[in-house]
């Protein structure tokens, strides 16, 4: 529904717009959001694509990956896989906790999300600094950086949402009725925990 | 993602009723607020690379013209958007203070200087894309003239082949990004509401902000001239390795490329969910009218496949700025990488810009031979049929670039087969002319121009999608003569139809019939005489990109110049017809036409919020002749004229 829709043709001299028919029972902003994240899906698609070519396609692609002696920190990203999983339970559990009304539950949760993604950036950053190898080391350094620094900057978007959704919520908003605005960053916040499996499976395990 | 957000009223018992609070001039919302906010945030990017640098223990100062670049490029746009006010109401939100009631204060234009701000109204957002749009085609098409003077005759008489190359890649990419594709977004945004009985898009706020991307992706490409080293040059496909050892000037493209393609998809998110959740009652999806169809699968291809060009054009920065090698052979890259990514958006790019004129034309034939248009959910499937197979033939451009061998053949199947849905759509036209009242009025003229030359232009695709006949024909004139045919001859004629269709509806005005026609006809020839030659001496083999050619093209490289001069002051008709029709043509009425659809059948121009009321629809949007069919009922809208067959 447009903002115009919105308007309840309060009393001034704004004679206001109609109401939009809503001619869909998905909500607008949640439609809004899986299209947004959709174009997202094949920006990650385009990485995949580079990754494959150097790594697949390539006739001259590496026979070991990441090629000797060279290696990727399996374990450390694999506790990283788990700090963000754990994220994608934390944030469901503000969601749930606004449905019911608690909103000490909903901060809670919104500022625990938030710091294990923080958590998770700081490790990535450590991984980067020791990781041994730089972009500049060959395709598979390429491949490597551009998934997982897409992913980061990804991280960071959702980050940014989720500070404005605990901005808010701190300062009152939210209700049991209207809570789009936890909603929404935590889909967000879930399709970039799903990428970030598909890219340690990918990148890390296979 | 703050789009989403944007409507929200999580406490809506409290809220300002004052709106904004009045500031100073340096702090309001406006031009000088962009002024200094780009200038800041060009400074806070190139500190932003020297901190970083400095925190990395590496020389902070090492190389002036990417610290310069990275401000400019990437942190000197957002401050433009944030100094002209895309963001404020996102910033207030963000914030956390009480939700304010929407006042429609940035809603609607009551003079010229309100089209120079951040607006919200769709049908002004529709007027500023389309004029900003030909401002760039004015610039397109003086570079095309330029370098057709130059190839006028053999050898070099005017430029550097530097500059001409750089004369060639900026048309062809002014045109694209920065005519084709949003001058449909900008047609689109102005009737799709309209047709679909909304009172505005979805998101009217992501709207101003997709609209204010443009502009800054334009101003990036053309600066690229003032670039150390030149204007980017490898073309309007850019392809890698050239871009990645080009001058910067070639960062101007991959950045420009990322401005217009967030433009693009969020126009088209926009798009798509107005078209889903905002029809009015009775607008089922077999009752949109084709322009609607044709909007929402073109949306549908931007938003799956606009991230792949910027994908590419990412590797090709990291692999000038952060040394990766993505397309370094020497260090595992795979170069025919930048191909397939570029291609998979861009030949679905070919759709994104051809289906909104298949729309455009399709009102306006209906309209004008005042029949149904035959074959109505065939026309709508044909949309879906594009859409899908437009993914599966991107290799027809690599043909003989070296990809894999096994590739070509289902690549040319594939090609060969996304004909048939483009051919439903040739002869459903025919057949609604046939036996129509058929109206040569501008817009028709247009309509009927453009089925002829895209005819043309499908048929030379189709030998350009046979393996053998490509591989005698790629990189040469034919090439050129292909594209223009079905871009100009069809994207731009479809584009020229639906701004003479709608001008009356836009401006509340009438165009100058006779000039319109004029305009038709010495576009219509002089477009043939540059642009069929180049069939010929492309199959004689005259390479395309080149400033340089063998003696033996001459003659025919004169006409096709002069011609393409003819072209070019053909559009001074139009200008001059349209900008004198807009300040003192006839008043024109609510529906010129006789249309059935929605836009039609409200004042022109529209009402402020579109409708009193939220139209009623009760049949098909082309029921012309048919006895006792309406399309909608409206309530109280100002001009309620009655739909007549
Ligand atoms: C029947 C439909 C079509 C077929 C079979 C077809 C086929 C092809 C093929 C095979 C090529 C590659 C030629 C080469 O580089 O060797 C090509 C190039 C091209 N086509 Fe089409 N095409 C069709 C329609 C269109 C349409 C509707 C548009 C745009 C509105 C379009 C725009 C282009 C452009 C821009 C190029 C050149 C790209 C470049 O700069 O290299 N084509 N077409
Ligand atoms: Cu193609």
């Amino acid at each position: 529904m447009s903002a115009h829709a919105e308007a309840h043709g309060h009393a001034g001299e704004h004679h206001g717009p109609p109401t939009a028919n809503r001619s869909s029972r998905i909500d607008a902003t949640t439609l809004g959001m899986l299209l947004f994240i959709g174009s997202e899906a094949m920006l990650f698609g385009s990485f995949f694509a580079a990754y494959f070519f150097v790594r697949v396609v390539n006739p001259i692609a590496p026979a070991h990956w990441p090629p000797a002696p060279f290696h990727f920190p399996i374990f450390v990203a694999g506790v990283n896989t788990v700090i963000l999983v754990t994220s994608s339970f934390t944030m469901h559990w503000a969601l749930q906790s606004i449905k019911r009304g608690d909103r000490a539950g909903l901060k809670a949760g919104l500022v625990s999300t938030i710091a294990l993604g923080l958590a998770f950036l700081l490790t990535q950053g450590i991984e980067y600094a020791h990781v041994g190898f730089n972009p500049g080391d060959g395709a598979f350094a390429s491949a490597f950086f551009g998934l997982t620094g897409l992913h980061g900057a990804h991280v960071l978007i959702g980050l940014t949402l989720l500070t404005i959704a605990a901005v808010r919520a701190f300062r009152g908003h939210y209700t049991p009725e209207h809570h789009h605005g936890v909603e929404l960053p935590g889909i967000y916040w879930h399709f970039v925990d799903v990428m970030w499996i598909v890219v340690y499976v990918t990148v890390y395990l296979l | 993602m703050t789009t989403a957000a944007q409507h929200e009223h999580d406490t809506p018992q409290a809220f300002e009723p004052f709106g904004p609070r009045a500031r100073g001039f340096l702090l309001r919302a406006g031009w000088i607020r962009a002024t200094w906010c780009t200038a800041l945030f060009f400074l806070v990017g190139m500190f932003i690379v020297v901190g970083s640098r400095a925190i990395f223990d590496m020389h902070p100062v090492y190389n002036w013209t990417i610290i310069t670049l990275t401000g400019a490029l990437t942190m000197a746009p957002l401050g433009f958007l944030t100094g002209i006010g895309a963001f404020d109401y996102w910033f207030y939100w963000i914030s956390g203070r009480p939700t304010r009631e929407e006042d429609h204060s940035g809603h609607g234009a009551k003079a010229w200087p309100d089209y120079f701000r951040i607006n919200t109204d769709h049908k002004v957002i529709g007027v500023q894309y389309t004029v900003t749009t030909f401002f760039f085609f004015v610039i397109g098409g003086l570079m095309a003239m330029l370098f057709r003077a130059e190839l006028a005759q053999p050898g070099l008489q005017f430029f550097s082949s530097q500059t001409f190359n750089g004369l060639v890649s900026m048309h062809a990419v002014l045109m694209i990004f920065l005519f084709i594709i949003p001058a449909f977004a900008g047609l689109a945004n102005f009737v799709v509401p309209l047709m679909l009985g909304a009172p505005d898009m979805a998101f009217p706020r992501l709207n101003a902000l997709s609209f204010w991307l443009l502009p800054i992706a334009g101003v990036m490409f053309m600066s690229s001239f003032l670039a150390p080293g030149g204007p980017f040059a490898a073309g309007w496909t850019g392809y890698a390795p050239l871009s990645v050892d080009s001058p910067v000037g070639s960062m101007f493209f991959n950045m420009g490329v990322q401005w217009a393609g967030a433009s693009s998809i969020l126009t088209a998110l926009n798009f798509l969910v107005t078209i889903i959740t905002m029809r009015a009652p009775g607008m089922t999806f077999w009752r949109m009218p084709l322009l609607v169809w044709a909007n929402f699968t073109t949306s549908l291809l931007v938003v799956i496949a606009t991230p792949f060009i910027a994908g590419s054009q990412f590797f090709v920065m990291f692999d000038r700025v952060l040394h990766t090698s993505f397309f370094v052979p020497a260090h595992g890259g795979y170069v025919l990488g930048y191909q397939h990514i570029f291609w998979f958006y861009s030949h679905p790019a070919v759709y994104i810009m051809m289906l909104p004129g298949f729309g455009i034309v399709s009102e306006v034939v209906s309209t004008m031979s005042r029949k149904p248009i035959f074959g109505y959910r065939l026309m709508a499937l044909s949309f879906i049929g594009i859409l899908i197979l437009g993914f599966s033939v991107w290799a027809h451009h690599m043909f003989v670039a070296g990809m894999a061998d096994w590739l070509r053949v289902p690549m040319m199947i594939s090609t060969l087969l996304i004909a048939v849905p483009t051919g439903i759509k040739v002869f459903s036209w025919l057949a609604t002319l046939w036996e129509g009242k058929i109206r040569l009025t501008t817009p028709m003229l247009w309509a009927l121009g453009f089925i002829s030359m895209f005819v043309i232009g499908g048929l030379s695709g189709i030998f350009l999608g046979s393996v053998p006949i490509d591989i005698h024909a790629s990189d040469t004139y034919f090439i050129v003569a292909h594209i223009h045919y079905v871009l100009f001859g069809g994207s731009v004629f479809t584009i020229f139809a639906g701004v003479y269709y709608w001008f009356p509806k836009v401006t509340g005005r009438m165009y100058n019939e006779r000039l319109g026609q004029l305009h038709f006809w010495l576009t219509f020839v002089s477009f043939n005489v540059t642009f069929f030659p180049m069939h010929y001496i492309g199959l004689r083999g005259m390479p395309r990109r080149v400033f340089d050619y063998s003696n033996q093209f001459g003659s025919l490289n004169m006409i096709i110049s002069v011609a393409s001069f003819v072209l070019g002051v053909s559009t001074v008709i139009f200008f001059y017809n349209m900008i004198t029709s807009w300040t003192r043509g006839p008043i024109a009425s609510s529906n010129p036409w006789g249309a059935h659809t929605l836009e039609w059948q409200v004042s022109s121009p529209p009402p402020i919020f579109n409708f009193d009321e939220i139209p009623v629809v009760v049949g098909g949007p082309y029921e012309y002749g048919v006895p006792g069919a309406r399309h909608a009922i409206l309530h109280s809208a100002p001009a309620a004229e009655e739909v007549h067959a």
